[in-house]
């Protein structure tokens, strides 16, 4: 006759190994966006000019765990010549030798190295990324804060597929940079293009499940 | 009785018409500071994810170029209608 006591608690601890067995491995967010939604817009400020622009030729990876946060590791990339301001000019000088240079240098990448001053609340968590920032061929370290917002069993709902399970990871980040640091035409021009670009990325990753 | 159009009356007429017309045409595409765009961008904002994007769609937004431009060249119109003429000498 089986032992009721001994079944339960072997189908407890069962049942606990699989819950932790499920949050153990972190999750691996997509990047790449079909709907084209994932943008980072700057903005440079110059006594004489302003300057917006965008892109939204983001790709990259994310892992990402909702219970350890703070191992989240990951690179993003963007593609250099999707930049792009309102006039077709001010974009080919951008894109151009001087500036971007994008033919030699294609991608801008963001490659995370540890997070610090993690907090999460609901399903934001906030945290100062650092990592290593690539623009024009050059690599700087840089501290970035972040807020993560995980949202589970959304990956159906935003590609109008209801079948399709999974979750989605937002990132923003507002952060600034110096153009001279990378190395992009450092020291000429202020009057016109500031030294300063304000970088602000709202982008989402997928995490189809099988 | 015959109407004469004076140059300089055309000249002037052309001068208002285009210093309204760009000044016009400027505030209404934004009275933008900048240099003239060949885009025009729309935030629009992703309803799952909450996420702000940018729509570009082709579209002309007047700059401070276009309207400098109209204005000096309907200062030279206007400029031009104060010249003298030469008076042709009448033969005796």
């Amino acid at each position: 006759m089986k032992n009721p006591v001994l079944s339960s608690l072997t189908f407890a601890v069962a049942l606990g190994a699989a819950a932790v067995a499920s949050h153990a491995a972190p999750l691996s967010f997509d990047f790449k966006d079909p709907k084209g939604v994932n943008n980072v817009q700057f903005h440079l400020d110059a006594p004489l000019e302003a300057i917006s622009g965008s892109s939204n030729g983001i790709s990259g990876q994310i892992n990402f765990d909702p219970a350890k946060p703070a191992a989240t590791t990951g690179r993003i990339a963007i593609d250099a010549s999707s930049l792009t301001v309102g006039n077709s000019m001010m974009k080919d000088h951008l894109h151009g030798s001087n500036w971007l240079d994008v033919a030699a240098y294609p991608e801008i990448t963001f490659e995370a190295t540890r997070l610090a001053g993690v907090r999460t609340e609901g399903d934001k968590t906030q945290a100062d990324v650092t990592g290593k920032l690539t623009v024009k061929g050059v690599t700087r370290e840089v501290t970035v804060p972040v807020v993560f917002t995980y949202l589970p069993g959304k990956l159906g709902g935003r590609l109008n597929k209801p079948d399709l399970a999974g979750d989605l990871l937002v990132l923003r980040a507002n952060f600034t940079i110096n153009r001279s640091h990378f190395g992009i035409n450092p020291g000429q021009m202020g009057d016109k293009v500031a030294e300063s670009i304000d970088l602000s990325l709202s982008i989402a990753g997928a995490a189809p499940k099988a | 009785m015959k109407t004469r159009v004076s140059v300089r009356n055309v000249l002037r007429l052309g001068a208002v018409l285009l210093l309204t017309g760009t000044a016009t045409t400027w505030v209404l595409t934004g009275a933008h500071r900048g240099w003239s765009r060949t885009t025009v961008t729309e935030m629009q904002t992703d309803e799952i994810t909450g996420i702000e994007y940018p729509v570009h769609r082709d579209g002309f937004v007047a700059g401070v170029e276009f309207l400098g431009g109209g204005v000096l060249v309907a200062l030279a119109l206007a400029g031009m209608s104060f010249l003298k003429r030469p008076v042709p000498e009448r033969s005796a």
